[in-house]
């Protein structure tokens, strides 16, 4: 039974359709990312999964049952735009919005100290919002989201503007609870961020789905045709006829093989020329890359007017 | 779906109880709390302590060749309920005349003008009487004078036809009229009036107070996360009871501090022949209309926080909140008239009126029960109307934020949504 099931949902605001035919599945213990450029229809369909907005046509379950405003008790958002009360203290922030996704205030009072302290904010608890730093506030957001302990966490650009050693910590907490068995989504169009860690992707652009699945399938259908190399010493092994192309750097290249081409053959041909290597990579394509690919693809084929992101 | 009913209250309740907590620990209420009456009141009692203390003080001369009418008008002025005058009595003559000139233009002289009395031509005949002031706008010691001049001569004429001190005594004192039975008519209207003005106040001050908490949020942006879990309907509606509550706090307090200080004796203007100025009905009503006047205009400015992303925009519909005021305002003279016209009537069913309107009336006149029910479900038809269509400006504003909507285009979200 998938968390969320998304079926052929549209949505259309005037003569403007942001969401288009867009089916999908998030399963259980997964963490899903919604990829796309600005404007490619992300927030449109968010907000069709928490009921902000209803779908024209299309549906839309949660937890395996057609969508209800009852099952948002069990969904924590964070949405891309932060927002929290400026002048509120934090505690009773975070109290205030674990009641509204049905905590009793004890519960919800000793849940926000306990998250707290487990992101190393527990300082914070009595001051006000606005004495807070961004990234501060960022926490106390993605806390309000996971405090009522949701199975479906929906993280609108989660880490923007949060430092690497802060981004790890929410990921770590992130990465725990697809471990318990909670399904996340992420909505990003940072891709580097989430290669790593989602199981599974949808791709959109303009309000359509260019590409869904698991991360292994949609990668496995890229050719693994580059390679990095750090060496010293002779360099004449690029020549080899499986290269199609070389960028030569100071320390090393990147090279693109003809398809098809077995990487081995151009390894073992560099150690026969006394090459000295110090790192041989064979590369996956980057999401990024399929990424960008997709999106240029799909901006050139239907070339049908309105800006990437109308 | 009584599940979801307790639900929806459930969030109403909790949007209420944080905008009602976090605007009464706000210094700014407690300030507005104290100094607004504060000041208030200082204006008030300070002008009423005015104009009793404020006896006539200047300094005049009367000039008449009539001794027993001048002494009882040195009599009246300087001994008199009204004034405390100086005055100097001097006989008629045409050096008199040129020193008492001098003294008017005089800088060091307190002399405030001067009253020449010349006889008239037949003993029945009233003096002829001529006033000269160092200043014209010196209306209070002139009316004084008049006064006086007026009582003496009214006297004279009495005691010429055989009436004695005793007569004159009975004959000119003030009648009092006895309206204990009805209650202050007077009295009724200036509580009425001064409970006007403080709704006026209140709905204006806090009415654009929801309006404004709705927009701070929107700048903020909390609403993306309030909207994941409740409704807009919920949140306006707490939004609406939340602020209310506040404005209702802190009404109390000022009624509360107005009782004490009529309690306490300090001011006796406030009560009439034992009287209290506001009958315990009226408090009643007020509470009742008050509520529901909140209400309706809270509902208002929820709608043109709903449609406006900024408090400047906001400024420029803010005369929605107002006409309805203003029409009241203008309404109320011909209701004080007529307070059972047609007019009145009709005017004080509207429910944008009837907060304001509807109280007046019923502390005017006798209102027929169906009516004061009629205006009471007309008014909360209003409020679910108003409520439900800021729900959906809502909704769909903030899912297009960034420009005004054009009227059509609200038109067109009501469709949609």
């Amino acid at each position: 039974m998938p968390i969320v099931q998304l079926d052929q949902i549209r949505k259309q605001y005037g003569s403007k359709v942001a969401v288009e035919g867009l089916s999908l599945n998030i399963e259980r213990g997964s963490m899903f990312g919604l990829l796309g450029p600005n404007g490619s229809g992300k927030t449109s369909t968010i907000r069709m999964m928490i009921g902000m907005t209803v779908p024209d046509s299309g549906g839309v379950s949660l937890f395996g049952q057609p969508f209800s405003r009852k099952q948002l008790a069990r969904v924590g958002f964070l949405p891309e735009e932060r927002g929290l009360y400026k002048k509120m203290k934090v505690l009773d922030q975070l109290v205030f919005l674990g009641r509204l996704h049905g905590l009793d205030a004890a519960t919800a009072k000793s849940r926000s100290v306990a998250w707290c302290e487990r992101l190393q904010i527990a300082d914070t608890l009595q001051k006000k919002t606005e004495e807070l730093s961004k990234g501060m506030q960022q926490k106390i957001q993605f806390i309000a989201a996971l405090l009522h302990d949701p199975d479906l966490i929906i993280m609108d650009e989660p880490f923007s503007g949060l430092d690497p050693v802060n981004a790890q910590l929410l990921m770590d907490v992130l990465i725990d609870q697809r471990t318990q068995g909670k399904a996340i989504l992420f909505s990003t169009h940072r891709m580097d961020q989430v290669e790593r860690f989602c199981d599974s992707i949808a791709l959109l652009s303009r309000g359509k789905l260019l590409l869904s699945g698991s991360m292994r399938e949609i990668k496995s259908q890229y050719p693994r045709n580059r390679v990095e190399m750090i060496f010293t010493g002779n360099e004449s092994f690029l020549d080899h006829p499986s290269v199609e192309t070389y960028r030569l750097y100071e320390d090393g290249a990147e090279l693109k093989l003809h398809e098809g081409k077995e990487s081995r053959c151009v390894l073992r041909h560099a150690l026969e020329h006394g090459t000295n290597i110090v790192r041989f990579e064979v590369m996956e394509p980057t999401l990024e890359e399929i990424f960008i690919e997709h999106v240029k693809a799909s901006f050139g084929d239907a070339d049908n007017g309105g800006a990437v992101d109308a | 779906m009584p599940t979801t009913g307790v639900r929806s209250m459930h969030n109403v309740l909790l949007i209420a109880r944080r905008e009602y907590f976090e605007r009464v620990r706000t210094k700014g209420f407690l300030l507005a709390t104290v100094l607004i009456p504060l000041v208030m009141g200082t204006l008030i009692f300070g002008s009423m302590l005015l104009m009793v203390t404020s006896k006539t003080q200047s300094h005049v001369a009367i000039v008449t060749t009539n001794n027993s009418l001048g002494t009882e008008m040195k009599q009246q002025l300087e001994g008199g309920q009204q004034a405390q005058m100086k005055v100097d009595l001097l006989a008629p003559s045409d050096a008199v005349r040129s020193q008492l000139e001098a003294q008017l233009h005089a800088k060091d002289s307190t002399l405030a003008g001067y009253l020449w009395v010349t006889p008239g031509e037949t003993p029945e005949a009233r003096p002829n009487v001529a006033y000269s002031a160092r200043s014209a706008g010196d209306i209070a010691t002139a009316n004084a004078l008049q006064d006086a001049l007026r009582a003496v001569l009214m006297r004279e004429r009495l005691t010429a036809h055989g009436l004695t001190t005793g007569d004159i005594d009975q004959l000119t004192a003030p009648v009092k009229i006895d309206t204990s039975a009805s209650g202050d008519s007077g009295a009724a209207f200036l509580a009425a009036y001064m409970l006007f003005f403080l709704m006026y106040m209140v709905i204006m001050l806090y009415g654009m107070n929801t309006a404004r908490s709705i927009i701070d949020e929107k700048t903020s942006r909390i609403f993306e996360v309030l909207l994941a879990t409740i409704q807009p309907e919920q949140l306006l509606a707490g939004k609406i009871l939340g602020v209310g509550a506040v404005g209702l706090t802190q009404i109390s307090v000022w009624m509360l501090a107005a009782f004490a200080f009529a309690g306490s004796g300090l001011a006796p203007g406030m009560m009439s022949h034992g009287h209290p100025l506001i009958s315990l009905a009226q408090i009643g009503f007020f509470i009742l209309y008050f509520l529901f006047g909140f209400l309706i205009y809270s509902s208002i400015a929820a709608a043109l926080g709903a449609m406006t992303n900024s408090e400047q925009e906001l400024q420029q519909l803010n005369m929605f909140l107002v006409i309805p005021l203003v029409f009241c305002m203008v309404m109320i003279f011909p209701i004080m008239r007529a307070p059972d016209s047609t007019l009145a009537r009709v005017a004080s069913l509207i429910p944008f009126c009837s907060p304001l309107l509807m109280n007046f009336r019923i502390s005017l006149t006798h209102v027929p029960a169906w009516e004061i029910w009629l205006s009471i479900g007309l008014m909360t038809a209003t409020i679910a109307a108003i409520l439900s269509f800021s729900a959906r400006v809502y909704r769909v504003g903030i899912l297009m934020y960034g420009k005004k909507p054009s009227l059509p285009e609200i038109v067109r979200w009501m469709r949609y949504s």
